[in-house]
């Protein structure tokens, strides 16, 4: 149980930039409604979004997307910082956000290099005829607390005891996050990396592999695989 | 002796002394049976959650959902992992599902109208009294030859096809299908190129070269589910090599974002670049002699000769020399796919265009080929049609003036279900003024959509969540395939599947109508529309009772049997008619800019504007969310002093125009403005009412010569500054970028 270390893979090559990812996370987790004003003021919440990069202009113009969230990282920058210990490293590799224990300082998106930790201006309302499908495995937050993807720790958890019931391990692919499930390119994998047979440890030893602002040495969990193009004069492709 | 509450409950679970305590409390015995084990963690506790199989109804493609029901309620929308056509994965329109169901502005009953037309004011009724009305007006008007009955409605396929066509044969009435974003030339196209009603399957996943015609196959255009897990295959599918993606668009689309090479041409013209790689295929022999014999009605290249490089590449906007590459890369990478659709497809020369791109594949050998197009199947269920279909804008033209004049026959009762035309056809067609004038209107809409605000009835329709329904998708997976859609939920209110409503008038209306449309309600026909599939004893679903047989298709959403494929083998359609070039609304010193329209990725052609999540959903491009915006290339702008923000009119040479802000955009052509369709809604919902503007409303209503589809891609506009300016709401700029310390050590990329 101790020994797991959850991993997700994102293989640019194959993210097609669909955004499927993006409802995905914001109906497993209960993410408020992201109304105008809160673009506007650049405060809407998604746990994960698709960067867009430009490259160039027309006609040689190339536009890039990459999938970003919690990069779970081996070394949080997000973790030393917080006064109250409400974001920790458990013992499967998660960066985990306790949000009875958070008491809004903000120091943690403060230090987070990726601007992946959101942090709840206003009490998150629905219409009450919305909250019909709320998820009742994750908690609403309240205003003033900090939040962030979790790699939907909830259905780790829900399938990490079900298969202590059946006293089995986790097979390979049984836990997926919401946005590796619905992404229709597999462009997301996720996975336990100690598993030398799961598709992450695979994947992860890909040449293609980086981390994002690895010169941090943040240790990310999420690992990237490089866009390929054959048309690109860098002879490594990317 | 201390004892904490659990060790304590532990203890009086199993001691004797315990059981005579509890039995002293009077504690019933069951409960004894049910205390927790001593070392759960207090927090864990996890709800029971059950998962239904049934069919998206987010867009035509028909993806297969499970969907998480927990204390009656539904909770979250997945992809079916067995079902054949999205295998497991969906969409975020398809996701977002939820929230139609739990949509604060739901109709949520029967409604007739007491105030002037269009004035939004309702009386709610009994459904008892909403089918007297129906019915009444149904029975007066049967028979008379003066009078006439219209069902408008969505594109239909699987057994509501059925009833629908039933029911409107049966009682004598006539029936339009609509879909704002006109796709009659590519369908038209379609049929022509492979000799079959159904779409065929493209098989992206194992070409190795894809040519895509402006078909927008991984946003919105016909399946996009499964051809973005094409795609992903395409590009990093183990043991194969990664495929090339060439994209031909005028406009700089997902799909040109992620191409390996983005052809520009003008708009319109994707036929002609289509036929030039033709005649460098058939010049230089690459090309298949039977193919290329069968195209040119024998004369080969020749024919084709005014379609060379050097002559076209002025019109289209592509070097001669860059054609002849793209025609080679074509023919060299085998196998090679060629799709057209979108923007390509809505122009005066949609159909030719289409017929053009198709050719192709049997040019390079690949139709009925691994890697190729594969022919789809016809319907496995006797009379339930494979295959759905709008009718072309030139006869919702005619519609329009029939209501408006009543010549030359009037339309006594519109009847209206899952169409909105009111927001979908140019302003030009002037239907608001049309609809004012219908006699009497009914609407089964959900949602106050524009249509239905014009409505005189409405008789709410449940959602797909609380429906019964069947499906054969199209395109289907290159196999057949029925999917079976149920209620995953009781219906919320007070409302009324469409279908059970029409076979209730039915009943009604006269025993010949009954003894057509025998069923009870939607649930029956559905059953019985299956039987032969038991009967079959094929594919996934076997079992010697029927009631079995029924059950287990239910819980695994449909049935399907991988062996049952086309054998047709079609031959290379011949070009009758030479391809014209397109004729465009307006002259080019006038109005200098081609309206490219595109369908927006979460809210397609308006139908998803009232769902929260869509609108909040970003753009992959531009990531503008909750408004329109103009697509303008960041040097045209710039000369044009307009700055991110600025307020544009957007003129039509028929006097329509829009006003929305600009987006300065690196990518697209410098002749063409880009504008998503969803917006501009006048109502359908508080969430979509009142933002952006409908680009759909200034088109011209030119049409393809061929089909009478509406050519809603041929549109001209003139571009001017209104003076005004307002912040447009997107995600892009949210994160300060981090900055680099010079001199910083960088670790190397790859892992050590």
């Amino acid at each position: 149980m101790a020994d797991r270390k959850w991993v997700m893979v994102v293989d640019a090559d194959r993210c097609s930039g669909c955004e499927a990812c993006v409802v995905a996370c914001q109906a497993e987790n209960n993410l408020p409604i992201n109304e105008e004003p809160s673009f506007l003021q650049h405060r809407a919440f998604e746990w994960i979004h698709i960067e867009r990069y430009w490259e160039g202009e027309f006609p040689n113009v190339k536009a890039r997307f990459l999938p970003l969230m919690c990069q779970q990282c081996g070394n949080a920058p997000c973790e030393p910082v917080c006064p109250v210990y409400a974001t920790y490293h458990n013992n499967e590799g998660l960066n985990v956000q306790v949000y009875n224990r958070c008491v809004g300082t903000r120091y943690c998106a403060n230090n987070c290099p990726y601007q992946v930790r959101f942090f709840n201006w206003f009490e998150a309302v629905w219409p009450e005829t919305l909250k019909n499908h709320l998820n009742p495995d994750v908690t609403v937050r309240s205003r003033g607390i900090m939040e962030k993807c979790t790699f939907c720790v909830q259905r780790i958890h829900r399938k990490s005891r079900l298969a202590k019931k059946e006293g089995r391990d986790l097979r390979d692919g049984e836990v997926s996050p919401s946005c590796v499930q619905a992404c229709p390119t597999d462009a997301l994998v996720f996975g336990d990396v100690t598993n030398k047979d799961s598709k992450v440890a695979k994947l992860v030893e890909d040449k293609r592999n980086f981390h994002l602002l690895e010169h941090l040495g943040t240790e990310p969990n999420v690992i990237y695989l490089k866009k390929v193009d054959p048309n690109a004069r860098d002879a490594s492709g990317h | 002796m201390q004892l904490s509450r659990r060790e304590f409950l532990k203890l009086a679970g199993v001691s004797a002394a315990g059981a005579a305590l509890f039995t002293a409390c009077s504690i019933p015995e069951k409960e004894l049976l049910v205390q927790s084990p001593a070392r759960i963690p207090e927090d864990v506790l996890d709800g029971d959650e059950s998962w239904y199989a049934s069919v998206c109804r987010q867009c035509p493609a028909g993806c297969g959902i499970i969907v998480r029901v927990m204390e009656g309620r539904a909770k979250k929308i997945e992809g079916n992992p067995d079902y054949p056509v999205n295998r497991g994965k969906l969409c975020a329109r398809g996701l977002a599902g939820v929230q139609a169901l739990y949509h604060p502005d739901r109709i949520k009953g029967p409604m007739r109208r007491t105030g002037a037309r269009g004035s939004g004011q309702w009386q709610q009724i009994t459904w008892d009294q909403a089918l007297n009305d129906l019915v009444g007006r149904l029975k007066q008007l049967r028979g008379s030859a003066a009078d006439t009955v219209v069902l408008a409605h969505e594109p239909l396929r699987g057994p509501m096809s059925l009833l629908v066509d039933r029911f409107t044969r049966t009682y004598g009435s006539e029936r339009l299908a609509y879909e704002p974003m006109d796709q009659a030339a590519l369908r038209a196209a379609l049929k022509t190129a492979f000799g079959e009603d159904v779409v065929p399957e493209f098989d992206i996943q194992n070409a190795s070269y894809v040519m895509s015609f402006g078909a927008d196959f991984l946003e919105t255009w016909l399946s996009p589910v499964r051809y973005n897990r094409h795609y992903g295959e395409f590009r990093q599918g183990a043991n194969r090599k990664r495929g090339t993606l060439v994209h031909v668009e005028p406009r700089f689309s997902l799909e040109a974002a992620n191409a390996d090479q983005w052809v520009p041409v003008r708009p319109g013209t994707e036929g002609v670049l289509a036929l030039s790689m033709a005649y460098v295929l058939m010049s230089d022999g690459s090309a298949d002699a039977r193919a290329a014999a069968s195209i040119t009605a024998g004369a080969g290249a020749r024919a084709l000769a005014s379609f060379s490089p050097e002559r076209v590449e002025s019109v289209i906007g592509v070097p001669a020399a860059r054609i002849q590459e793209l025609a080679r890369e074509f023919a060299s990478h085998q196998p090679s796919i060629a799709i057209g659709g979108g923007s390509a497809a809505a122009h005066t020369n949609g159909y030719t265009n289409m017929l053009a791109v198709y050719s192709l594949n049997y040019l390079v050998g690949n139709v009925g080929k691994r890697g190729g197009v594969l022919l789809n199947p016809a319907s496995p269920l006797k009379d339930v049609p494979a295959t759905s279909g709008a009718t072309p804008f030139s006869a919702w033209q005619k519609l329009v003036e029939r209501l408006r004049t009543g010549q030359p026959k009037p339309v006594n009762l519109l009847l209206v279900h899952g169409a909105n035309p009111l927001y979908g056809l140019p302003a030009e067609v002037n239907a608001g003024d049309a609809l004012g004038k219908a006699q009497y209107i009914v609407s089964f809409s959900s949602f106050m959509d524009e249509t239905t605000a014009q409505a005189d009835l409405i008789l709410p329709d449940h959602t797909y969540l609380e429906s019964w329904g069947g499906d054969v998708p199209e395109p289907g997976p290159g196999h057949q395939v029925v999917g079976l859609q149920q209620p995953v939920v009781k219906a919320l209110y007070d409302t009324r599947a469409f279908g059970d409503v029409l076979l209730t008038v039915a009943e009604e209306i006269g025993p010949d109508m009954a003894k057509a449309l025998p069923w009870r309600n939607v649930r029956e026909m559905v059953r019985d529309s299956v039987r032969e599939l038991h009967q079959a004893r094929r594919g996934s679903v076997t079992a010697a009772e029927f009631e079995v047989f029924w059950n287990k298709a239910l819980q695994q959403g449909g049935w399907w049997d991988s062996n049952a494929r086309s054998s047709a083998s079609p031959t290379a359609p011949i070009f009758s008619k030479p391809p014209a070039l397109p004729r465009y609304a307006g002259s080019a010193p006038e109005y200098p800019y081609h309206l490219v329209i595109f369908p927006s990725l979460s809210m397609t052609d308006g139908r998803g504007a009232h769902l929260p999540w869509l609108q909040a959903l970003p753009d992959p491009i531009s990531t503008v969310v909750w408004r329109t915006w103009v697509e303008i290339n960041s040097k045209v702008a710039k000369q044009m002093g307009l700055v991110e923000g600025d307020i544009v009119r957007v003129e039509a040479p028929n006097g329509k125009s829009i006003e929305a802000p600009v987006y300065p955009h690196p990518g697209v052509s410098p002749e063409v403005i880009g504008i998503p369709a969803g917006q501009g809604h006048s109502s359908y919902t508080n969430y979509a009412a009142g933002r952006g503007a409908n680009p759909l409303s200034i088109i011209a209503p030119l049409t393809d010569a061929e089909t009478g589809g509406l050519a809603w891609g041929a549109t001209r506009v003139r571009v001017s500054a209104t003076g005004r300016r307002m912040p447009i709401p997107k995600f892009e700029g949210g994160a300060v970028e981090a900055r680099q310390l010079p001199g910083a050590p960088v670790a190397p990329v790859t892992r050590g």
